[in-house]
C-alpha cells in the first residue's frame, strides 16, 4: 500500500467523523452509524472474496459477535472496549473452527454450508434463556463518555478495520489469498499451507463481522435472532454487488447508497425486500461489475479516445 | 412397535417431501451449474394461489375434485410461467456463473417474496386435504394425504430416472451436466437443454408446494424453511447427484421424525446440520457427488 494511497484514505476517514461529529439528530447519526457498520460487513465479504469464496456465513459471523458484545457488556460487566475486542475475537475463534471443516469444501458447497450455518446458530441463540431466547437482549448501551458521539467512534473503528483490510490485500499475505483464488495448486507448489492460509483469511473476516456485530448491538441497543439470518449477509451481498467488487471503495459506495435510498423506501412504506431484490438483479444485469466498475469502464473508455485522438494527431504530424 | 412404525412413516414422509423438492435443485446445478435460491419460490407460490384461490372456487359451486384439481393445475402453471420469466431475464445470461447466478437468485428471492408478502399479506392460511379420511397401517393411523404425498414422490422420481435414462432429452440433460463443450459438439443444443431442465426443476418445485400446502400452514416466507432443508440434502447427497438428492432428503427426513419425537425439533435441526458437516469433512463433494 503506498503512502498516497494511507494518506488518503486516513484523510477521507477524518472528513467521514467530522461530518459524524455535526449530526445533531439522532435518526441521521443512527442511519450513519448503520452505513459504517453495512460497509464494513460488506468489506468483510469482500475479504474473504480474495481467496475465491462467497462467504454466506457473515451474518452468523455478525450475529455471534452481537451477542457476544450483549453478553460480555450486560451479564458479565466488562468494559465497553473490552466487550468489543472480544465481539470481534469469538467470531474469528468460531471462524476458525468453522473454517477448518468447511473450507475443504469449495464454491457451492461453501456457500451453501455457510448459508446453513446461519441458520442453525439463529436457532441455537433461541434455544438459550441466559441470551434472551426468541426475544434476544435489551440493554447494550455504549459507555457514558462515548454515549453523544458514538457514530464518529462508529465511523472511526470501520473505516480503521477497512484500511487495515486493504492493507492485508496488499501484502505478501494478500498476494497468497488472490494466489489462491486464481489457483491454489500453484500455491500449494511454493510450499504455502493452502487450507490453513484461507482459513487464516476467513477468520479475518469472520473478525471484522464480530466487530461489526458488536457496533450493531451497541448501535441498536436490543438484538434478537431475527436480526441475523441469512437476509443479512444477503444484504451485504447487494452493497458489495452494487458498489462493485473488484474495488476496495465498491463496497462502502454499495453501503451508502443502499443504506441511504433503503432509509427513504421505508418511509415511503414501500418493503426493502423488494427495493433490494430490484438493486440487485438491475446492478447484475445493467451493471455487473458495479457503480465502481461502470466508474472504471467509463475512465479507460476516456483514456482509449485520448489515446485515439493521440494517435491520430500523430500520424497527421 | 408402533411409535417406531409411526416415527419411520413420519420420517418417509418428510423425507418425500424433500425429494421432490431437492430434484429440482439438484437438476438445476446439474445442467446449468448454478445456485438457485428462487427454487423456494415455486414452490409458495403454488402453495399460497393453492390456499388462496381453493375457497374461490370452492365457493362458485365447484365440486371438492374439481377445484381441487384446477388449483393445483393453475399454481403449476403460474410457477412454470415464472421459471420461465426468470429463465429468460435473468439465469439465462448468468449460467455455468456460480457467483452470479447465485446474488442474481437471491435478488430474485428478495423481490418474489416482498411481492408476495404485498399482495398476499403475512398472514397464515390452511388448505383442506384433497382426500379425506385414514388408514390403519400395523396399528398406526396414517391420513390419506401423506400417502398421495408418499406416492407422488414415488411416481415422479421414476418418471424423471425414466427421463433422464430413457429419453433423448434425458440423456442429452446428463450429457450436458458431465461436460457441456463436448455435448455441444455432439451437436446437443445447450440452451434449449437448459430452458427444459430449468422448467422441469420449476415443475418439481411447485409440486412439491401443491402437495406440502394441506400439510402444513401457508405463508409467503414457507420456502424459506424447505429451502435450507433441501440445500443441505443436496450437499449432503452431492450437488448435481439425483440418487444422492434422494438419500440425503430422506436422511434429514428420518432424523428430522426421530430427533423430533425423542428429543425436539430444533436439537434435530442442529444435529441435521453437524452431521453434515461431518459427512463434509470426510466426503467434501458430499456422499455420491465427483466433483
Amino acid at each position: 500500500m503506498d503512502k498516497k494511497t494511507i494518506s488518503g484514505s486516513f484523510v477521507a476517514l477524518a472528513v467521514a467523523m467530522a461530518v459524524a461529529l455535526f449530526l445533531k439528530d439522532g435518526y441521521s447519526a443512527n442511519l450513519m452509524a448503520w452505513m459504517a457498520i453495512a460497509a464494513l460487513i460488506a468489506s468483510g465479504l469482500r475479504f474473504v472474496t480474495l481467496i475465491g469464496e462467497l462467504n454466506f456465513a457473515a451474518a452468523a459471523f455478525v450475529g455471534l459477535g452481537a451477542y457476544a458484545a450483549g453478553y460480555s457488556l450486560t451479564i458479565l460487566e466488562w468494559p465497553f472496549l473490552v466487550s468489543l475486542l472480544f465481539a470481534g475475537l469469538f467470531s474469528a475463534l468460531i471462524g476458525v473452527g468453522f473454517g477448518y471443516v468447511t473450507l475443504k469444501t469449495k464454491g457451492p458447497y461453501f456457500l451453501l454450508i455457510g448459508f446453513a450455518f446461519t441458520e442453525v446458530i439463529r436457532l441455537i441463540y433461541t434455544r438459550i434463556n441466559v441470551l434472551g431466547g426468541n426475544s434476544g437482549m435489551i440493554g447494550i448501551f455504549p459507555p457514558d463518555f462515548l454515549m453523544d458521539h458514538f457514530t464518529v467512534f462508529t465511523v472511526g473503528l470501520t473505516g480503521l478495520l477497512i484500511i487495515i483490510m486493504y492493507a492485508i490485500e496488499k501484502s505478501y499475505l494478500g498476494k497468497c489469498f488472490i494466489g489462491i483464488r486464481d489457483n491454489d495448486q500453484v500455491v500449494l507448489s511454493v510450499g504455502i499451507n493452502v487450507h490453513m492460509t484461507k482459513v487464516l483469511c476467513l477468520s479475518i473476516g469472520a473478525f471484522v463481522s464480530g466487530i461489526a456485530g458488536g457496533l450493531t448491538a451497541y448501535v441498536n441497543n436490543v438484538i434478537s435472532p431475527a436480526d441475523f439470518s441469512f437476509l443479512l449477509s444477503t444484504f451485504a451481498l447487494a452493497y458489495l454487488k452494487v458498489g462493485g467488487e473488484d474495488h476496495p471503495l465498491g463496497p462502502i459506495a454499495g453501503a451508502i447508497l443502499l443504506v441511504f435510498l433503503g432509509s427513504i423506501a421505508l418511509r415511503f412504506g414501500g418493503g426493502d425486500h423488494i427495493f433490494y431484490g430490484i438493486a440487485i438483479i438491475l446492478t447484475l444485469l445493467v451493471m455487473p461489475k458495479g457503480i465502481f466498475g461502470l466508474w472504471e469502464s467509463f475512465k479507460s473508455s476516456r483514456k482509449h479516445v485520448d489515446v485515439v485522438q493521440q494517435s491520430a494527431k500523430g500520424g497527421q504530424a | 412397535m408402533q411409535t417406531l412404525t409411526q416415527l419411520i412413516l413420519t420420517g418417509l414422509q418428510i423425507g418425500a417431501l424433500y425429494v421432490i423438492f431437492s430434484l429440482g435443485l439438484t437438476l438445476i446445478f446439474g445442467v446449468m451449474k448454478i445456485v438457485n435460491f428462487a427454487h423456494g419460490q415455486f414452490f409458495t407460490l403454488t402453495a399460497l394461489l393453492i390456499a388462496v384461490l381453493y375457497p374461490f372456487f370452492a365457493g362458485q359451486g365447484y365440486s371438492h375434485v374439481m377445484a381441487f384439481s384446477l388449483v393445483i393445475a393453475i399454481g403449476i402453471l403460474a410457477s412454470l410461467v415464472l421459471g420461465y420469466l426468470l429463465y429468460q431475464f435473468g439465469f439465462r445470461f448468468f449460467q455455468r456463473d456460480l457467483a452470479g447466478s447465485f446474488i442474481l437468485s437471491v435478488g430474485f428471492v428478495l423481490l418474489i417474496e416482498g411481492l408476495l408478502l404485498h399482495y398476499f399479506g403475512g398472514a397464515v392460511r390452511a388448505v383442506p386435504h384433497f382426500v379425506e379420511g385414514s388408514i390403519t397401517v400395523l396399528n398406526v393411523n396414517v391420513t390419506y394425504q401423506r400417502l398421495v404425498l408418499i406416492f407422488v414422490s414415488l411416481v415422479f422420481t421414476a418418471l424423471l430416472y425414466w427421463v433422464l435414462g430413457h429419453t433423448r432429452t434425458g440423456k442429452a440433460m446428463r450429457a450436458v451436466s458431465i461436460d457441456h463443450e463436448a455435448a455441444m459438439i455432439q451437436g446437443i443444443p445447450y440452451k434449449k437443454i437448459a430452458l427444459t431442465g430449468f422448467l422441469i426443476a420449476t415443475f418439481l418445485g411447485a409440486l412439491a408446494g401443491a402437495v406440502m400446502a394441506p400439510l402444513a400452514m401457508v405463508s409467503p416466507t414457507v420456502g424459506a424453511d424447505y429451502l435450507v432443508k433441501g440445500f443441505i440434502a443436496v450437499i449432503l447427497g452431492g450437488l448435481g447427484s439425483v440418487p444422492g438428492a434422494i438419500v440425503g432428503s430422506l436422511f434429514i427426513g428420518f432424523i428430522e421424525s426421530f430427533g423430533g419425537f425423542y428429543f425436539d425439533p430444533s436439537f434435530a435441526n442442529i444435529a441435521i446440520f453437524v452431521l453434515v458437516m461431518i459427512a463434509l469433512l470426510v466426503r467434501p463433494n458430499g456422499l455420491m457427488g465427483n466433483g
